[in-house]
C-alpha cells in the first residue's frame, strides 16, 4: 500500500503540499484529484522519489521513499505526465535498459517485454529511435516501462493525456487487472468520469491539502444532494471562493 | 509590416529576462565571461596593431599588406557568416518551439519572414562583430583616421553582414525543401567542424612559426605582393574592402561612396529575393520539418557485440548505464563528430613536439628534453581538463529531461556516478596516455622522466575524471541539450579553475624533485638515500592530492545527485 503520513513540500514560502495523509491499499485505485497548481504532481513526485519532503513520511509497502528509497522504487511503477525519454535508444533498447536497471531476468524480461509491445500495439516500432515516435506511442512506452518489472504499487500522473480511445480502454483494463493482482495504484486525472468509473476511492487536494475522500457516492452525498456529477461536487469543493478551513464545515474529515 | 516589431517582441523579452535573471552564481559567470571577453579584445587590438604597425615600417609593399588582410578578414567572415547563417536560419525558420505559434497565427506573411531574419541575422552576426570591431578600430588608430571613418565602417559592417545573411536563410529555404530540416543541420554542423579542422591542421602544418625567419618571410612578402586588391569586382568582400580603405584617409569618395552602394543595393536586392523565396517556399519546407519520418530499423550492430563482451563484468543495471551512454554518443552527431576534432589535436599536438628545434635552444639538449617533458605534463594535464569539460562534466546534464527514468529507478545515486565514471575514465586513461608517451617519444627523454610523467598522468587523469564529474553533479544543467553550452555554465567555470589550480599543484610538488634529479644528474653527483626520502615527501603529497581530487567531488557529486531537483 501507499501511504503519506503528514506530508509537507515547501517551495521557499510557497507550501505546494502541507501535512498531507493519504492511504492508498493494496488491490485499490485511488483517484487523486485537484484543480492545476493543487499539489497533486508534487505529492506523486515525492512517492515516486523524485523529490524529497520538506518533512513527512511516504511509504510504500513498508519502504520508506527516503530512508529506504532503493527499496521503494523497485516496487513502484512511476508514470509521469510527461513522457520524457531517451531520444536516441530505440523502443526495445529502452525497455532493455529498464529491465537490467531493475534487474529483471532476461528471458522473463524479454518474454514481458514482448507481450507488452503487442499488447501496446507498439511491435512495429520497438526498432525505431524514440525521437521518431508521437507522443501517444512516447507515453504508451512509459507505461510499458512502468509494468515492465510488475510493481506492486503503480504512481501514475495524468495517464489519459495523448492516448487515442483504444488506448485509453486498453489501460483501464490494465490498472483494473493489477488492482485484482493486490496493486496499490495512485492515479492523478482532471478525467473526472474516468475517475469516477475506475477508481474506488477519490481523493480530492486543493491548495496543498486533502479536503476531501471517498468514493464518488460517498463525496456526492457529503457535498450535495447525491445526484449531482463528480464535476459539480469537485467545482463546489474547490470553488477559489472558499478556503480549505472553511470547507471543513462543507465535508466531513478526510480519513 | 505592423506585425513586425509585434513578432520580435518574445524574443525581445525573452533577452530582457535572461538577462534579469539572477541565479545563483550568475554574477560570477558575468564577471568571468566578460573578463574574458575584454581580455580577447584587447589581445586582437594589440596584435592587429602591432603587425598593422609592422606593415606600415616596410617600404612599398607595406600598405599593399594591410590591404590584403583586410581583404581577407571580409573574406574570411563572409565564409563564416554564410554558414552561420544557414545554421541559425534551419531553427529560427523550422526547428525552433515558438514557430508552431507563429505559423498559426494570423500574421502576415512578410512580417513573418523579416522578424524572423532579423532574428536570424542578430544571431548568427553578433560575434563577428563583437570580435571584428577591435581589428577595424586598429585599422584608424594604426592611419590616425577621421572621425567620418569610425562612423563609416560600421555602415559598411551593417550592409556587409545583410548579404551573407540573406544568402544564408535562401540556402536553407532552398535545402529544407530538399532534405529534412534536422538531418540538414546535423550534416552542415559536421561539414562545418570538417572544414574547421581541415584549416586547422592545414595552418599548422604549413609551420608558421616559420614566418619569423626572415628568409622564409622575404618568399612570403613576394607572394602577397603578386596579389593586388581589384578595384572591381563581383565579390561582396571586395566592395567592403574598397568602401573602409578610402575612408581611412578621410572622405570615402567616389570609389568608398560606389562600394557601398553595391553593398547596399546588393544587400536590399538579395533581401527582397529571400522574401519571394519565403512566400513561395516556406509552408512547404515547415511542414515537411513536422512530419516525423521514420527512423529506419535499428538491427544488433558489431558495437552492440563488443559492448556485451566489454560490460560482461558489471552488474546488469551498470551494465545498462555503460551501453545507454556508448550508444547516445555514437547516435548523436554533435558528439561523435567532436571525435574528428580530438584526432586533429592529438595530430597537432604530437607533430608540435616533432617540430620542436630543441638543438637552437642555447641549452644542453639533454636539459631541454626534460624540461619540456616535464612542462608536458601540466600542458597534456590541461588539455585532459578541457576535454573532460566537453565530455565528462555534461555526463549528468545530458540526461537531460530523462533524468526521471533514473531518478524513479532503483539505482542509487552512487551506482549511477560511477558507472558514468567508468564509461569515461578508459578512453581518457589511453588518450591521456597517448600524449605523454609518444611525445616523451618524441623528445627521447630519460627513462626516469618517462616513467615519472606516465605514472603522473595516469594518477591526474582519475583527478581530473573524478573533478569534472563530481562537480557536473552538483551543477547539472538538465534544460541544455548542448554539451558545450552545458560545460560554459557557472559550474564548468568552477570545475576550470578547480582544475587548473590541481594540475599546477601537481607539477609544482613534483618540480623540486624533478630539479635535483637533473641537477645531480647533470654534475654528476648520485642522489643518496636521504634525499630520495626527502623527495618521496613531495611525491606522497602529490598522489594523496590526486586521490582527493578523485574522490571528494564524486562524493560530492553523489551527495549533490541525491537531493537535486528534478527538470
Amino acid at each position: 500500500m501507499i501511504e503519506t503520513i503528514n506530508l509537507t513540500k515547501q517551495y521557499f514560502k510557497l507550501a505546494a503540499v502541507k501535512d498531507l495523509n493519504l492511504n492508498v491499499r493494496a488491490g485499490e485505485i485511488f483517484g487523486f484529484l485537484g484543480p492545476n497548481g493543487a499539489g497533486k504532481t508534487t505529492t506523486l513526485r515525492i512517492i515516486g522519489g523524485l523529490i524529497q519532503p520538506t518533512r513527512g513520511t511516504a511509504r510504500v509497502f513498508g519502504h520508506d521513499v527516503v530512508k529506504d528509497p532503493v527499496a521503494a522504487r523497485q516496487i513502484i511503477g512511476f508514470i509521469p505526465d510527461r513522457p520524457f525519454l531517451y531520444q536516441k535508444l530505440t523502443g526495445e533498447e529502452f525497455l532493455r535498459f529498464i529491465a537490467q536497471i531493475w534487474n529483471l531476468d532476461d528471458r522473463k524480461a524479454k518474454m514481458e517485454m514482448d507481450r507488452l509491445f503487442e499488447v501496446f500495439d507498439l511491435s512495429d516500432w520497438r526498432n525505431e529511435l524514440i525521437e521518431s515516435y508521437s507522443h501517444g506511442m512516447k507515453q504508451k512506452l512509459v507505461m510499458v516501462s512502468a509494468l515492465l518489472h510488475e510493481p506492486k504499487a503503480i504512481v501514475i500522473d495524468e495517464p489519459f493525456v495523448g492516448l487515442d480511445p483504444r488506448a485509453t480502454r486498453l489501460v483501464k483494463d490494465i490498472f483494473s487487472e493489477y488492482r485484482r493482482k493486490g496493486c496499490a495504484i495512485l492515479l492523478s486525472t482532471h478525467t473526472l468520469s474516468v475517475a469516477e468509473e475506475i477508481a474506488d476511492r477519490i481523493g480530492i487536494i486543493h491548495l496543498g491539502s486533502l479536503i476531501a475522500v471517498g468514493t464518488a457516492d460517498e463525496l456526492k452525498k457529503r457535498v450535495g444532494s447525491g445526484d449531482e456529477k463528480l464535476e459539480e461536487i469537485f467545482l463546489k469543493l474547490t470553488s477559489p471562493f472558499k478556503e480549505p478551513e472553511k470547507l471543513d464545515a462543507a465535508v466531513s474529515h478526510p480519513t | 509590416m505592423r506585425q513586425y516589431p509585434i513578432l520580435l517582441k518574445p524574443a525581445y523579452y525573452s533577452f530582457r529576462n535572461r538577462t534579469r535573471r539572477v541565479e545563483p552564481g550568475t554574477k560570477l559567470r558575468t564577471l568571468a565571461l566578460g573578463l574574458l571577453a575584454i581580455s580577447v579584445w584587447a589581445f586582437t587590438f594589440y596584435a592587429f596593431v602591432k603587425v598593422l604597425r609592422y606593415f606600415q615600417g616596410i617600404e612599398f609593399i607595406g600598405p599593399l599588406l594591410a590591404t590584403k588582410l583586410l581583404s581577407m578578414i571580409f573574406l574570411v567572415f563572409f565564409g563564416i557568416l554564410i554558414i552561420s547563417n544557414i545554421i541559425t536560419a534551419l531553427s529560427t525558420y523550422y526547428l525552433a518551439d515558438e514557430l508552431e505559434i507563429l505559423n498559426q497565427v494570423p500574421a502576415e506573411p512578410s512580417a513573418l519572414f523579416f522578424s524572423r531574419f532579423t532574428e536570424s541575422l542578430l544571431e548568427s552576426s553578433w560575434m563577428v562583430l563583437f570580435f571584428g570591431f577591435p581589428i577595424f578600430l586598429s585599422y584608424g588608430v594604426v592611419n590616425a583616421s577621421p572621425l567620418i571613418y569610425y562612423l563609416w565602417f560600421p555602415l559598411v559592417l551593417a550592409f556587409f553582414l545583410l548579404i551573407p545573411g540573406t544568402i544564408g536563410v535562401s540556402v536553407t529555404l532552398l535545402l529544407v525543401n530538399l532534405f529534412p530540416a534536422r538531418r540538414t543541420r546535423e550534416i552542415l554542423l559536421f561539414l562545418a567542424l570538417l572544414i574547421f579542422i581541415a584549416i586547422y591542421l592545414m595552418f599548422r602544418l604549413l609551420r608558421p612559426e616559420r614566418l619569423a625567419d626572415p628568409e622564409a618571410f622575404q618568399s612570403i612578402v613576394s607572394y602577397f605582393a603578386a596579389f593586388q586588391i581589384p578595384t572591381s569586382s563581383y565579390h561582396p568582400y571586395i566592395w567592403a574592402t574598397n568602401a573602409i580603405l578610402p575612408a581611412l584617409n578621410g572622405w570615402p569618395g567616389g570609389n568608398g561612396f560606389l562600394s557601398l552602394a553595391l553593398l547596399m543595393s546588393t544587400g536590399l536586392a538579395f533581401v527582397f529575393l529571400s522574401n519571394w523565396l519565403h512566400q513561395g517556399m516556406y509552408r512547404r519546407g515547415f511542414s515537411r520539418s513536422q512530419e516525423a519520418k521514420r527512423s529506419g530499423y535499428f538491427r544488433r550492430t558489431p558495437l552492440d557485440y563488443v559492448l556485451v563482451l566489454v560490460t560482461f563484468p558489471f552488474s546488469p543495471p551498470t551494465r545498462a548505464i555503460f551501453v545507454k551512454e556508448v550508444k547516445f554518443f555514437f547516435r548523436d552527431t554533435t558528439q561523435w563528430s567532436q571525435l574528428f576534432l580530438l584526432a586533429a589535436l592529438v595530430t597537432v599536438y604530437l607533430y608540435n613536439f616533432k617540430a620542436i628545434p630543441l638543438s637552437r635552444a642555447g641549452m644542453p639538449t639533454f636539459f631541454v628534453q626534460n624540461l619540456i617533458s616535464f612542462l608536458n605534463l601540466a600542458l597534456a594535464g590541461f588539455v585532459l581538463a578541457a576535454l573532460s569539460a566537453r565530455f565528462v562534466f555534461p555526463m549528468v546534464s545530458m540526461e537531460g529531461r530523462a533524468f526521471w527514468i533514473i531518478r524513479s529507478s532503483p539505482l542509487s545515486a552512487r551506482q549511477v556516478i560511477w558507472a558514468k565514471f567508468g564509461v569515461m575514465i578508459f578512453p581518457l586513461l589511453i588518450l591521456s596516455e597517448t600524449l605523454i608517451i609518444f611525445s616523451n617519444h618524441l623528445l627521447q627523454v630519460s627513462r626516469f622522466m618517462n616513467y615519472l610523467s606516465a605514472i603522473t598522468m595516469f594518477f591526474m587523469t582519475f583527478g581530473i575524471v573524478g573533478l569534472a564529474l563530481g562537480v557536473g553533479s552538483m551543477y547539472p544543467r538538465f534544460h541544455l541539450e548542448n554539451p558545450a553550452k552545458i560545460a560554459a555554465g557557472y559550474g564548468g567555470v568552477v570545475y576550470m579553475l578547480i582544475s587548473m589550480a590541481f594540475i599546477g599543484v601537481v607539477v609544482a610538488l613534483e618540480a623540486r624533485p624533478v630539479y635535483f634529479y637533473f641537477m645531480s644528474y647533470f654534475r654528476g653527483i648520485p642522489i643518496t638515500t636521504e634525499e630520495w626520502i626527502g623527495f618521496s615527501f613531495y611525491f606522497v603529497t602529490a598522489a594523496a592530492l590526486n586521490v582527493i581530487a578523485f574522490l571528494l567531488p564524486i562524493r560530492m557529486g553523489i551527495k549533490s545527485l541525491e537531493k537535486i531537483p528534478l527538470p
